[in-house]
């Protein structure tokens, strides 16, 4: 009797009725169940990933994206149409302004070379159509008679003005039609001012936000972010640099609501999340984020200036079916060029091929040329 | 083992509908009635309720609150319910802009009706604040729910009233709509540097951590003793049992401390109740005393150095000092 | 001072799932068991490893300040390779012993319970808790093939990596699950607060007035707001309510990455294309 021990509350338990009828397999076969879907499932129905690290490890600035979707926006860059090399340019060769009538922008360029980008050209905007997009059926070259030409020539000016003077943003690959055309005749991504709400006098204001709005990935975010930032010149920066002191008192919430939006979009654009250029613990602070910010912050400006110096003001020059809801002519934004790549193209060379787009004519020929 | 833990309940036991106990006024309304469903897991009985002034003010308050939103979210679709419907997440009721400042003549359809709605949410939220202390006394019970719910009002008075009035502008306050709230909370963040440096932020959120470990503790272990009575609190409090001595010695042998059956509930009260109450110190003195909460953290030294991993940006490019000319990027993605 | 006035007739042998009575014995209040001397042993290893790692340093910078330590994970270029110790091996060796601690813990938790002849839903409910840190610093990973994606150790650092990897998906508060956790986490705080708050005014009533019943509490809450769960009730719909809690927690950052790559807010786009609404309104441009 002497190994007789004293029972705990367990082994009386055990011994009550319920562990009679208890059903141990129905439980045993839930966990197994339960099991499967959360440990089996996620590693069986999960997403093949491919993940860039950009800050220091552990602070979670990491890219992550869908490979598929990658390898699509990648497979994009191979249905770029291979370019002519320029012909070598012998001393006295016939230039493109005198040998045609009416080239205004490219008329310091040699008649074998503009032979040549007009060609390139027509496939990078108009393959279907070919020179008949720009300059009608009848053959008549030096006629300014279609809109698209006089628009083609508006959009070589900027071309050259981009390669030129934005380099801090579009260099060392630069950008040629193609960038935005991608073999279109209107580029896939542009936008149109919104229009103004209607009969809404009484009640049901909704500041511009507050509805599903794809130009923030669908978020209730404002919509109205391209006029403001891309068009207007609204303040972007919304974070005091001070720890005390409102330095922006008139910037508040609402204010910061429309800048988020916009870097939604640039975000979104560029197939990339906020931590590729903010180390997001804290936003404003230069010295914190990758150096990519600063690229993104001439895209900002250049944008701006393409569409107040260009895409806007052809707007007396497109038929009706090509301006938007308002009347406004198409305009641009990060997704026209950058369309789900934080390089546009993969960072393929779009330029060197074609010094005729890398800057304007020399002053001397411009000067010809408007005589 | 369902039914030994004591998940639901297996047998529901139907006796007469209970009026309440005594109080000292009496206006309790509406007949009770039991649900199935819900008896599952507590009591099946519903109602009555107690329509006293106050309650009554603060239902319809909340209800004329609620109107003036769903019928501007209605508006907002062009009155389309279909629409509303789809959008419902998206649509909001939105506070007047920066431009009109404190001033409470806002045209009706540009923060208008947000003034108005506003005032019967405040007008609801006292009602209900009152109706707890009104209920509590004519049962002669303590005090301890209202002055849970008014840590709860302090926090939303906060957001609503308090801050905004020290910004000195409407257009602080947080609109009334699913997404669009969330949209405020993350530009709220952005715009005062990061709200995870703020130190009122982290105990707030260490409280609601807490409450959720609290709860889980105390449940568990009350279900968990439950087979011998550990739910009734109150006679376990006054006159000790079983139940209450082993929910006490699982604690003590599992981590050397206990609390005892009526002093779990004062932990559990003061987590729960510091939760909005460290966190609106927090919202109020964010924007008002402190502007940007990393670099507060910086001055005062927690917010840690990481090793730089590409070459600093030292300057934004709009600073008239930032180098000129074509910079070549290394991009993160290159590295 | 180690035994409670009650203590010793509770103090029996018995219930233990591993080891017999080989430590079935009490050191001062605290039950040891297998599975304390695994927990200890865990812990020690893994509270030594973080001050080693903290007095090390990383990349040249060494601090005691206990709010700027932080031991980092690898770099995503290990994948789920071990990594040198100084280059996030400290961070993946203290997660293994962090997970094999609270393990034991919880199955410590189970000895108790059953030596005591009380259910089992303490150990079960933290559980979900474990499962919710494992979530994080392994499942995830695991998924997305780096070690690396863990969450670093750190008070302050581990906040900077909340913000990033939230931002990650440009606007988190759009993520389903990431709302239904946090619309869990709010209502326990307040049905916390409502439950301490009940049973506190019931047995402190009124200055002179006698303790209250479950009666009394039953008639408040249906004068207050219509209905009142109950005694027992409340302890199932708060377990419920925490335990959920942390569970979808698990779930919004386990789908973060390995099931969604995109932006939250996108997500949402399933609801808005339904095929039932009968007209693509042009808001959605």
């Amino acid at each position: 009797m002497a190994d007789e021990k004293p029972e705990g509350y367990w082994e009386r338990a055990s011994r009550e009725p319920w562990n009679e009828w208890f059903p141990t397999k129905a439980v045993v076969i839930l966990g197994v169940i339960f099991a499967l879907i959360f440990v089996y499932g996620p590693l069986g129905g999960a997403t093949d990933t491919e993940t860039a690290q950009a800050g220091y490890r552990g602070t979670g600035m990491a890219t992550i994206q869908n490979a598929e979707v990658y390898a699509a926006a990648l497979a994009t860059v191979d249905l770029y149409p291979e370019d002519e090399a320029p012909y070598e340019v012998e001393e006295g060769a016939d230039i493109a302004g005198e040998y045609y009538e009416n080239v205004q922008v490219l008329g310091h360029v040699s008649v074998d070379n503009f032979n040549r980008l007009m060609n390139a050209i027509t496939q990078w905007v108009s393959p279907e159509q070919g020179c008949a997009y720009c300059h009608g059926e009848d053959g008549n070259f030096a006629s300014d008679d279609y809109y698209p030409k006089v628009v083609a020539r508006r959009m070589i000016q900027m071309t050259q003005n981009v390669n030129a003077n934005w380099g801090d943003h579009v260099a060392p690959a630069g950008v040629n039609c193609y960038t935005c055309h991608r073999g279109l005749n209107v580029p896939e991504y542009i936008w149109f001012n919104e229009p103004a709400d209607e009969g809404r006098e009484l009640l049901g204001w909704d500041n511009n936000q507050n509805h599903p709005n794809s130009r923030v990935q669908s978020a209730s975010l404002p919509s109205n972010v391209f006029e403001k930032f891309l068009l207007e010149d609204n303040a972007i920066t919304v974070i005091s640099q001070n720890v005390r002191e409102q330095m922006y008192p008139e910037r508040g919430i609402k204010s910061t609501e429309w800048t988020f939006g916009l870097m939604v979009h640039m975000s979104a654009s560029l197939g990339v999340n906020c931590a590729y250029c903010h180390n997001t613990r804290s936003m404003g602070q230069w010295d914190q984020g990758p150096p990519a910010r600063t690229t993104a912050w001439y895209g900002i400006r250049m944008a701006r200036e393409l569409n107040n110096e260009y895409l806007a003001p052809l707007q007396p020059v497109y038929p009706e079916h090509r301006l938007g809801v308002t009347g406004d002519a198409p305009k641009a934004n990060c997704s026209t060029c950058h369309q789900g790549l934080y390089k546009p193209l993969a960072g393929k060379d779009m330029i060197s091929n074609w010094p005729e787009l890398a800057a304007p004519a020399p002053a001397a020929q411009q000067q010809a040329m408007a005589n | 083992m369902a039914d030994y833990q004591n998940i639901f309940t297996a047998v529901q036991v139907r006796g007469p509908l209970e009026m309440g106990a005594p109080a000292t006024d009496d206006s309790r309304v509406g007949t009770p009635f039991f649900n199935y469903w819900v008896g599952k897991i507590g009591n099946a009985q519903f109602g009555p309720l107690n329509l006293a002034p106050a309650g009554a003010v603060a239902l319809v308050s909340f209800t004329l609150w609620a109107n003036i939103i769903g019928f501007n979210m209605l508006a907002s679709v062009g009155w389309n319910p279909v629409e509303m419907l789809r959008q419902l997440f998206w649509l909001a009721l939105e506070p007047p802009g920066p431009e009109y400042g404190l001033s409470l003549l806002v045209p009706l359809n540009q923060g208008g009706w947000y003034l108005i709605a506003s005032a019967f949410f405040l007008l609801g939220l006292v009602s209900f604040a009152v109706h707890a202390f009104q209920r509590a006394k004519a049962m002669g019970m303590g005090y301890h729910i209202g002055y849970a719910v008014c840590a709860g009002f302090w926090l939303i008075l906060v957001l609503g009233l308090f801050r905004p009035i020290a910004m000195g502008t409407w257009s602080e306050n947080v609109p009334y709509g699913i997404f669009p709230h969330l949209d405020w909370t993350t530009a709220f963040s952005l715009k005062y540097g990061n709200l995870f440096y703020n130190p009122f932020h982290a105990l707030s959120i260490a409280f609601l951590y807490g409450s959720a470990v609290l709860f889980a503790m105390h449940g568990a272990t009350i279900l968990a003793c439950s087979r011998l009575g550990a739910e009734r609190e109150i006679d376990q409090i006054t006159d000790r049992g079983t139940a209450s001595e082993r929910a006490a010695l699982f604690w003590r042998w599992t981590m050397g401390f206990n609390a005892s059956m009526e002093s779990i509930h004062r932990w559990a009260w003061w987590f729960a109740v510091l939760t909005p109450i460290t966190g609106g110190i927090g919202i109020l003195l964010t924007g008002t005393v402190v502007d940007n909460w990393y670099l507060w953290a910086v001055e005062h030294g927690f917010a840690a150095d990481y090793p730089q991993v590409y070459d600093p940006v030292a300057l934004s490019p709009a600073d008239p000092s930032y180098g000129a000319g074509v910079r070549v990027m290394t991009n993160p993605g290159d590295m | 001072m180690a035994l409670l006035s009650f203590e010793r007739k509770y103090r029996v042998r018995g219930g233990t799932l591993v080891g017999g009575d080989l430590f079935d014995f009490w050191i001062g209040p605290l039950y040891v068991g297998f599975f304390g001397v695994v927990t200890v042993f865990f812990s020690v290893i893994g509270t030594a490893l973080i001050f080693y790692a903290a007095a090390l340093g990383h990349d040249g910078i060494q601090t005691w300040n206990p709010w700027l330590i932080n031991i980092a994970p690898p770099d995503l270029s290990y994948g789920l390779a071990f990594a040198p110790l100084k280059e996030g091996g400290f961070w993946q060796l203290i997660t293994f012993c962090a997970v094999m601690a609270f393990s034991s813990w919880a199955l410590r938790q189970v000895e108790i319970s059953r030596k005591l002849g009380m259910g089992l839903h303490v150990p079960a409910a933290f559980s979900i808790a474990i499962l919710a840190y494992v979530t994080l610093v392994v499942i995830r990973p695991l998924l997305l093939g780096a070690w690396g994606h863990g969450f670093p150790y750190g008070i302050f650092s581990h906040l900077d990596w909340v913000s990033n990897v939230g931002y990650q998906y440009l606007h988190f508060h759009y993520n389903p699950a990431h709302m239904i956790a946090v619309s869990f986490f709010f209502v326990n705080a307040i049905f916390l607060a409502f439950h301490g708050a009940l049973v506190l005014s019931s047995v402190n009533p009124q200055e002179g007035e006698e303790v209250r019943q479950p009666e009394h509490e039953d008639s408040f809450f249906r004068d207050f707001i219509g209905y009142s769960v109950g005694t027992l009730g409340i302890h199932r719909v708060g377990t419920l309510l925490a335990v959920n809690a942390a569970f979808w927690s698990a779930v919004c950052i386990v789908i973060s990455g390995p099931i969604w790559t995109e932006s939250w807010p996108e997500w949402w786009n399933w609801w808005l294309d339904l095929p039932v609404w009968p007209v693509n309104w042009a808001v959605n441009q």
